[in-house]
């Protein structure tokens, strides 16, 4: 287990060590940074000494050099765009964005499994139909349009929840998170959903169930302590592998209601060419979604004895 | 042996859900491709006078226009089907893509094994660390004038690595059967193992995963547009078509609801006729 886990995290160091560079070098691509820095009203000599503050005028290979040097000091740059340190920036972004992904894989979770097993008890029944129908729903309905919907009625018709922000307090923010998580965790709901069923739907029909039966367990006692426990195992995984997904959808979430967590961040780096940003945010989702994997892994291996050793 | 298992073919004709699927594709395709002939009027003329109150708002359904106009006067039917013909063209292209890339790799990965094998899939699992979205958004940045292929090229190039990753698990246990070993055996060369006798038992595993990354394809090019950064007004998508209404979903809701049907129904077709297809040959899984 230990050298497994060693090896996992060298691959892992790996892997973000290809990314960074990748990132780099796309980055790089996206356009000349002294024009962005600069502004449009720069003279040559303003450009110049730009380009030299920032190395921009050694070798692509040096400015790699000097890129993965501070990348191991842990200094990911300045922004060009607020003028302050990318860790900083990053730093006071990513706890917004982590409650937002808490309180999303919770609702994912425990709405998941619940519905999930609802439909596999209830099998070949209107709540099983209902349930495969509203989850195919939520799996074709994309973020934005269930944002806007969900912001409409719940916020601006109802008036239950805020209309966007962050707000102010620990309790307020997790109020002002409900709407944005559950949008969020739609997709993410219905596919535990099925997941759930259709792992439920198999589980109860293995042999131990019937037994668990026979010796006279009570439903719930089998459903919940026999079948349902086996059937959690491939749910952890799943939701230790959507942590990609669910930055995807952060991007989009946090835009419309107005969540300034990382989500946000990323998508105004992309539109206002701020490339240390973006290099920032992409290490660090990669970062979040190998852990997610690793989170996933360790997991399957510690719940399930038998793969414990693999 | 028939190329398609005719018990594949009766379980899928049984099932309703899948034909309804099949029934919103066939629609879609047809109606963005005949959307020359079909559209009354031309998508991007701005009717001003004619579609437009006093006050600058936009009518609602009329007989000449009959899902109304847009915020700029434009006849909104119009655009739903010259941007579905876009939207449909991004999504098939970057699933083209997908299925091109994934299966090449898949294929080749679980084949030859060792460590081409290796290479290749620790490729992939880089590729899939990348935040898919930020990526795609980035990389249509680096593009200084984008075009609707820039897209699609962008789409496909980051979305083959789950189906590759399912090819390459298909060909590891094909390789090991009977009749590749009989057509090695007999002297068959290596491509024509690989395209004749492995690629076939392919077919069905790639048209069902393929079927639901168009799903996904539409969702993630109306995504962009919708974030101005794929498909740019004033061209229209169903994703561009939501990024202009954006500022009017509350005054005008139509202007939202109309791409935004049109988006969820063709995605809901794709994920049905995906769900048939699976279920009709491999009824276990």
């Amino acid at each position: 287990m230990i050298a497994w886990l060693a090896r996992r995290l060298a691959w892992m160091a790996l892997v973000l060590w290809l990314v960074a560079t990748a990132t780099f070098f796309g980055a790089l691509s996206i356009g000349d940074p002294v024009q962005t820095l600069a502004g449009p009203h720069a003279t040559a000599r303003d450009r110049a000494y730009i380009r030299a503050h920032y190395h921009l005028d050694r070798p692509r290979t040096t400015q790699y050099a000097y890129f993965l040097g501070s990348l191991a000091r842990g200094d990911l740059g300045q922004s060009f765009r607020y003028h302050r340190p990318v860790t900083e920036l990053v730093g006071e972004r990513l706890p917004r964005t982590m409650l937002l992904g808490v309180m999303t894989l919770a609702i994912e979770f425990v709405l998941g499994v619940a519905v999930g097993t609802l439909a596999a008890v209830k099998r070949r029944t209107r709540v099983e139909t209902a349930v495969l129908g509203a989850t195919f729903l939520g799996i074709s309905l994309p973020t934005f349009l269930s944002g806007k919907l969900c912001l409409m009625v719940f916020a601006y018709w109802f008036g239950w929840f805020p209309l966007g922000g962050y707000g102010t307090t620990a309790l307020d923010h997790v109020w002002h998170g409900v709407l944005p998580a559950l949008v969020l965790g739609l997709l993410g709901t219905s596919s535990e959903a099925r997941l759930v069923r259709n792992e439920m739907v198999e589980t109860l029909q293995a042999d131990y169930v019937r037994t668990a039966r026979a010796k006279g367990a009570s439903e719930w006692q089998v459903v919940v302590h026999h079948a349902l426990r086996n059937a959690l195992l491939p749910v952890l995984t799943s939701l230790g592998l959507s942590f990609g997904a669910l930055f995807s959808g952060a991007i989009i979430t946090e835009q419309i209601f107005a969540w300034p967590g990382l989500g946000r961040l990323a998508y105004e780096s992309v539109t206002g060419f701020d490339v240390p940003v973006i290099m920032g945010t992409v290490l660090l989702a990669s970062t979040g979604i190998l852990a997610g994997n690793l989170v996933a892994d360790v997991g399957y291996a510690v719940l399930d004895p038998r793969i414990r050793r693999a | 042996m028939d190329l398609v298992d005719p018990r594949a073919v009766a379980r899928f004709r049984r099932n309703r859900g899948a034909l309804a699927g099949l029934v919103i594709v066939l629609v879609a395709v047809v109606l963005s491709t005949l959307a020359p002939l079909l559209a009354p009027h031309n998508p991007d003329t701005p009717y001003k006078n004619r579609t437009l109150t006093t006050q600058g708002v936009p009518i609602g359904p009329t007989r000449e226009f009959p899902l109304g106009a847009d915020a700029v006067g434009r006849c909104e039917l119009s655009r739903v089907l010259y941007g579905g013909r876009v939207s449909l063209i991004v999504a098939f292209a970057a699933t083209g893509i997908v299925v091109l890339l994934g299966t090449l790799v898949g294929l080749v990965a679980g084949y030859f094994g060792g460590t081409l094998d290796t290479v290749l899939m620790r490729g992939v699992d880089t590729l899939m660390t990348f935040p898919f979205m930020l990526t795609v958004m980035a990389l249509n940045r680096v593009v200084a004038r984008p075009g609707l292929w820039v897209v699609f090229v962008v789409l496909g190039a980051l979305s083959w690595t789950s189906l590759a990753r399912q090819v390459r698990a298909k060909t590891l246990q094909l390789r090991e059967q009977e009749f590749v070993l009989a057509a090695r055996a007999l002297g068959a060369s290596t491509p024509r193992v690989l395209l004749v006798h492995v690629l076939p038992n392919l077919a069905t595993l790639i048209i069902v995963i393929a079927t639901s990354v168009v799903a996904q394809m539409i969702l993630a090019e109306s995504a962009l547009s919708m974030l101005g950064v794929g498909v740019v007004p004033p061209t229209a998508s169903w994703g561009s078509m939501l990024q202009e209404s954006e500022s009017l979903t509350r005054a005008v809701p139509r202007l939202t609801l109309v791409p935004g049907v049109a988006i969820v129904l063709t995605v809901v077709g794709f994920n049905l006729l995906g769900e048939g297809l699976r279920d009709a040959f491999d009824p276990k899984g």
